[in-house]
């Protein structure tokens, strides 16, 4: 069965991007545009994987991990971001993938299969 | 009873002490906003002004790396040379102003052949036995020497520079670095160096060290600052770029794909032409802030700028329940400013008021004198405030609480404001709403004529 991936993404063309890249590459996808949309999927259905921005409107991705862990101890967490600099912050050692956008997916994929293949 | 004194002796008498005619001249330079070079110039003016005050000639040389270098030298460069000087010196209503002010055009000038010859010079501070010069200023002691000519510690290019028999080098030291070394002598009156002079050399070369000590913090600073500046932005057009950057390239990845069905094709040359516009969109955002330059200030009339800026965000009101009031009151008509800059600087406090107030509310834009030649904007939002978490640095720059944000909006406001003479102040409550008024110069209020 293919493995189900949770995405968060508040750019709407990229998360367009993602969903199709992943879906091309054996995903089954759910994109959402927030974390609270986010949230209310996760309370209703179980992911394999979440990926997530940092920097969104309304509720921030560093919020919706804290969140997703007290729901969800065991899913696997990418953080997907245009900001390298956060990359050693202690608040996103809790995600087990940390991976600064880039138009080759190549890292991002790689993470994935790493995860849940 | 009280008396009042001068700070600054602007002439001496005759009972003035040397040492307090040359403190006096030291403490002038602190009230002007000299250059350190200027400063030190000084300093060793008051060393050397006159004769029989302190020395005939001092130089200067400075630490750059490892190594000393000549910076100048003051001084008559022959006997007839002084005594023209001196004679000139000695004129009545010739202050140590006039003095300094004429060693600081002399020392760029071609007349200047004293520190033509120690510009090029230069004495390593970390050799294993250095000489004197440098040995002043490695052993951080002040060296007194005497019979130069038969001291093999003196430099030999250096006794043939300065061809005096005695001299005193200073160095300008601060806690843990050497910064420079002042070299004096007697070389024309040939009087001999005393205790007395050394004693008020030494002082100087202190105040000297803690000028260029100073000034090289100062330096510093306004380089960190700088750089910290340019990292920041550094940082923010690289995030700011990176999300379009990524979706252009992935879409355009597509395109290559020749399996691609023909309405996808389309879709992404779509939306990469978008992607495009908002890269565009960001750099000039940037460009438009990085560039504020206010050439001419002209009258300009609130109540057509008021139209114009209502006119540009109207679209944006149409879609929410949101109303601008404007109010000019009487009295006033023009202030003084650039038009296209205050304008948009104006649409820009607009525009946040709209996004701030998000569905409904009124924004009132209004202008009145302040004072007889100062009008005031205001733009008043009945929003939710500035959060106090950032209620501080609202005015620097990538600072923003929207999503989309640039942190430009404000830091322009307040560029264009300072550019045009004004000033910029806020007022902000927390559930309540934000003020911003605008201080612009306004021309004086006509007077009535009395008939």
């Amino acid at each position: 069965m293919r493995k189900k991936i949770l995405l968060v993404e508040d750019e709407k063309n990229l998360c367009l991007l993602y969903k199709e890249e992943l879906k091309e590459a054996g995903y089954n996808v759910t994109a959402v545009l927030d974390a609270e949309s986010a949230l209310q999927r996760i309370k209703k259905q179980t992911f394999d994987l979440i990926i997530t921005d940092i920097r969104m409107p309304g509720k921030n991705g560093i919020d919706l991990i804290t969140q997703v862990m007290a729901l969800r101890k065991d899913v696997p967490i990418i953080i997907n971001t245009a900001y390298q600099s956060y990359k050693h912050d202690f608040m996103t050692w809790a995600a087990d993938a940390y991976v600064v956008k880039s138009s080759s997916m190549a890292e991002l994929k790689a993470k994935i299969k790493e995860l849940i293949g | 009873m009280i008396e009042r004194y001068q700070f600054l002796l602007r002439e001496f008498h005759k009972e003035t002490s040397k040492e307090l005619q040359i403190f006096s001249i030291i403490a002038q330079s602190f009230f002007q906003p000299f250059s350190l070079i200027d400063n030190l110039l000084v300093i060793l003016t008051a060393l050397t002004a006159g004769p029989g005050v302190g020395f005939n000639r001092a130089m200067l040389f400075l630490a750059s790396g490892d190594k000393l270098r000549g910076e100048f030298w003051l001084g008559p460069g022959s006997a007839e040379e002084a005594a023209s000087i001196w004679r000139v010196l000695s004129t009545p209503g010739i202050g140590y102003l006039e003095i300094i002010a004429h060693n600081k055009s002399f020392l760029t000038s071609d007349a200047d052949n004293l520190t033509k010859r120690i510009k090029r010079i230069s004495y390593s501070l970390n050799e294993a036995n250095p000489q004197i010069p440098a040995l002043a200023a490695v052993s951080r002691e002040i060296i007194l020497v005497r019979d130069s000519w038969h001291e093999s510690l003196v430099e030999p290019h250096f006794m043939e520079t300065i061809g005096a028999d005695e001299f005193v080098c200073i160095p300008l030291l601060a806690e843990q670095e050497v910064l420079g070394e002042i070299i004096l002598d007697n070389a024309i009156t040939r009087l001999p160096i005393k205790d007395r002079d050394i004693e008020l050399a030494s002082i100087c070369g202190l105040i000297a060290g803690n000028y260029i000590y100073t000034s090289n913090l100062q330096r510093r600073l306004v380089d960190m600052k700088r750089s910290a500046a340019m990292g920041e932005m550094a940082m923010f057009v690289t995030h700011q770029l990176r999300n379009p950057i990524v979706t252009v390239g992935g879409f355009a990845d597509q395109l290559l794909d020749p399996k691609l069905p023909e309405a996808k094709k389309k879709r992404n040359i779509q939306i990469i032409r978008n992607e495009i516009r908002e890269m565009e969109r960001i750099l000039l955002r940037l460009g438009q802030f990085l560039r504020v330059q206010v050439k001419e200030q002209v009258p300009i009339d609130v109540k057509a700028l008021f139209r114009l800026v209502t006119e540009a965000v109207s679209s944006k009101v149409a879609d929410r329940a949101v109303t601008i009031k404007t109010e000019v009151a009487d009295g006033l008509s023009t202030i003084s400013g650039d038009p296209l800059h205050v304008g948009e600087a104006l649409r820009n406090l607009v525009d946040n008021a709209i996004d701030a107030m998000d569905s409904k509310g009124e924004i009132r834009l209004s202008a009145r004198r302040d004072t007889e030649d100062w009008a005031v904007i205001s733009v008043q939002d009945e929003g939710p405030g500035i959060p106090s978490s950032v209620k501080g640095k609202i005015f620097e720059a990538f600072v923003s609480t929207k999503q989309q944000g640039m942190g430009l909006g404000l830091p322009y406001v307040k560029r264009v404001v300072d550019a045009c003479g004004g000033r910029i102040e806020v007022e902000s409550e927390e559930g309540k709403g934000t003020t911003f008024r605008l201080y612009f110069k306004a021309k004086p209020r006509e007077r009535e004529i009395a008939k």
